[in-house]
């Protein structure tokens, strides 16, 4: 009896499943839900429902709804490359949008390719998510943010051309290829415009919760600034507990791992740090924006970044399938490949085709007052 | 002549960093040694004994706005409740069928999973940080070395807990039957102990002690559902001062705390684990009862 009950539940859900297939089209969405970018998680995956709620009002696109499959790749590359092979045997996305972490980009690049199904980088910045080692583009793989290399030239750039400096020290988290990438092209980039670094520590991300071993040895040098290629917590803390030690005259600069949590850990230590930028959540494009999350999600959407990424990587997609015409997997890839100056919320986008890199795309540099990012200034590096 | 004494600052304060990130491992280590002691096994749910302490904290002083002392009061309780349900649900039915420690092990590697995700479902996976209840400022030693007033406090605190459980354990009618369930439980139940609540009681102690290693944690490491995972260092700690050995669980701590702060200051930042897990086998290889522990045959 139990077992036929539960046949019958099972085709209850194919059929259903079945039924949805038809009417909607399919897009996949990896979200760090849990793990080391939980704080990251739940925003993106509003903004992205968001986004699907907001196409699909206007009627969708080519006459279909858009349905977000989500799966939690809870941060790890090996959960990601688990969910992306679900997503195309089991679920039949025709795209797959995040995840955020270029480790977990890099794992599922391969799978993708071979598959055929298009996937968007939200925050990936490493340069191998969209190009592999010999330099060829990943043809599925698309980002839409800036890479590292560019992003550690803007701390160079703004740490020796901007704040005037000569001494940094680097703290780095060894087993992260942002956060190596980071740190070898803003060492590239410092030393060119001049700049020494005085001193250069590792520590092991997600397991090293003190930092007061590499900090004390960073106090006894006279760096300037404490370049922190990191993300999150790994920020926060190394910060908290640099003014701990009374280091309070040191400048702390980093990547887009900033996120406004930050501040819950850190405090008042955080005030006068420096972030280069995707966006700014001063920005008046990106009201709207804000004003519809917040009346959805009474939340002021404080990881904003990775959430107006994600919601633009929607639009992105949606305008994509518009202009192939179809949703087939390929034709996706095509028309992705060839988006040439389509303004979405957040900047202007334009695909380089050798690359799948946005191209020009403007840095924002945002300081922290009283507890709170605010736009500083919008650079480039020359 | 400056070189040597800036060389000697920076040394000092790294013994400081040292004897604060031990003190902490000293209070979770000694609650992994106390129920070892006592059940021969390791009980590796006391991570998530740690984190319902750094919670309950959370939730008293930003739920229920109480001040420090009642939150911390609450967590201790909370914590060492946590510590006694999950013994009777999940422990007590396979100590009485069994007398195979090792599957107390497994069934506590078990709950500890359980007790992370439950967080992570009920409560978030985002970072929390409590409110500023404990300083955290610099406060300056005698002009050699900066140290956090927090790290004092939490050694402190370290200190005055660790007394009180060594005179709870010396000076009452419980502490006595704990200390003879060490020797040989079986014998303290046949001599008239009411073995299960002794080993409610020992869990309940072990819980409260984990609190408070929780709460510290979590105001230095913001709290999270795998904050938890920071215990493995202090089972490190444990083994290497001698399972079952309350000294030794605290020197244990002392030593790899110390060991921690000066490999990564002056050899490499990224050898740290490498040394203290080196340690553990260097100890296992030379010593294998560790500093203070009693020879015991099967080690699990």
């Amino acid at each position: 009896m139990r077992k036929s009950v539960l046949f019958l539940a099972m085709l209850c859900l194919c059929v259903v499943s079945g039924a949805w297939a038809e009417e909607t089209i399919k897009v996949g969405y990896l979200a760090g839900i849990t793990g080391d970018f939980a704080a990251y998680g739940q925003p993106e995956v509003n903004a992205v429902k968001l986004a699907a709620e907001e196409i699909n009002a206007k009627g969708g696109v080519l006459g279909k709804k858009l349905e977000i499959v989500i799966y939690d790749y809870k941060s790890r590359p090996e959960d990601a490359v688990n969910a992306v092979r679900r997503l195309i045997d089991h679920d039949k996305v025709v795209a797959i949008l995040g995840s955020a972490s270029s480790g977990a980009n890099i794992a599922t690049a391969p799978l993708v390719n071979r598959a055929g199904i298009p996937q968007i980088g939200t925050l990936s910045t490493n340069p191998l998510v969209t190009v592999d080692e010999k330099g060829k583009v990943r043809p599925f793989m698309f980002r839409i943010c800036f890479i590292d290399p560019y992003q550690g030239r803007l701390i160079g750039y703004f740490a020796a051309k901007e704040l005037k400096k000569k001494k940094a020290a680097i703290l780095y988290d060894v087993g992260s290829d942002y956060s190596q990438g980071l740190r070898e092209y803003f060492t590239k980039s410092f030393t060119e415009y001049g700049g020494t670094i005085v001193a250069d520590y590792g520590f092991r991300g997600g397991q090293d919760m003190d930092f007061r071993a590499q900090l004390t040895q960073i106090k006894a040098t006279d760096a300037e600034i404490l370049v922190l290629p990191n993300i999150g917590k790994d920020l926060a803390l190394p910060i908290k507990q640099a003014s701990e030690l009374g280091m309070k005259d040191i400048i702390y600069v980093g990547g887009d791992g900033y996120g406004e949590f930050m501040v819950e850990i850190a405090g008042k230590a955080l005030d006068g740090s420096y972030w280069m930028y995707h966006l700014a959540r001063q920005d008046p494009a990106m009201k709207p924006f804000f004003d519809s999350y917040k009346a959805k999600y009474n939340d002021d959407c404080q990881e904003f970044a990775i959430a107006v990424l994600a919601y633009d990587s929607l639009y992105w997609l949606a305008d994509s399938i518009t202009r192939a015409g179809t949703a087939e997997p390929k034709a996706i890839r095509d028309a992705l490949e060839a988006t040439k100056e389509l303004k979405l919320h957040h900047a202007t986008l334009t695909m380089d085709p050798k690359t799948h890199n946005p191209l020009d795309k403007d840095a924002v540099v945002l300081t922290v007052q009283d507890g709170k990012s605010v736009f500083f200034k919008k650079i480039r590096p020359q | 002549m400056k070189e040597v004494s800036h060389g000697l600052e920076t040394f000092l304060q790294q013994v400081i960093n040292g004897l604060s990130l031990g003190s902490v491992y000293a209070l979770i280590a000694v609650g992994y040694s106390l129920v070892y002691s006592v059940l021969l096994f390791s009980n590796f749910a006391h991570g998530g004994f740690l984190v319902v302490g750094g919670y309950a904290c959370y939730a008293a002083l930003k739920v229920l706005g109480a001040n420090i002392w009642v939150a911390s009061a609450m967590s201790l309780v909370g914590a060492g409740i946590v510590a006694v349900v999950t013994e009777r649900l999940a422990y007590k039915p396979i100590r009485e069928r069994t007398n195979v420690t090792l599957y107390l092990l497994i069934a506590s590697m078990g709950m500890s999973i359980v007790i992370e995700n439950l967080f992570v479902i009920f409560v978030g996976g985002r970072f929390r940080a409590l409110p500023p209840v404990i300083p955290t400022s610099p406060v300056s030693l005698f002009g050699l070395a900066t140290t956090s007033a927090f790290d004092l406090l939490s050694l402190v605190a370290s200190v005055v807990f660790l007394g009180a459980l060594q005179i709870f354990l010396l000076r009452t009618k419980w502490g006595l039957a704990i200390r003879a369930a060490a020797y040989d439980l079986r014998t303290a139940g046949l001599m008239g102990v009411n073995v299960n609540l002794l080993v409610s009681i020992v869990f309940f102690v072990a819980g409260a002690l984990a609190a408070v290693g929780g709460i510290f944690l979590s105001v230095r490491y913001t709290l999270y559902p795998q904050l938890g995972g920071i215990t493995i260092k202090a089972f490190v700690a444990a083994v290497i001062g001698g399972l079952g050995s309350l000294p030794g669980a605290v020197v244990g701590s002392i030593i790899l705390g110390l060991a921690e702060m000066l490999t990564a200051g002056f050899i490499s930042s990224q050898l740290r684990d490498l040394v203290v897990f080196s340690l553990l086998v260097v100890t296992l290889l030379v010593k294998p009862s560790g500093l203070f522990g009693k020879n015991v045959s099967e080690k699990v």
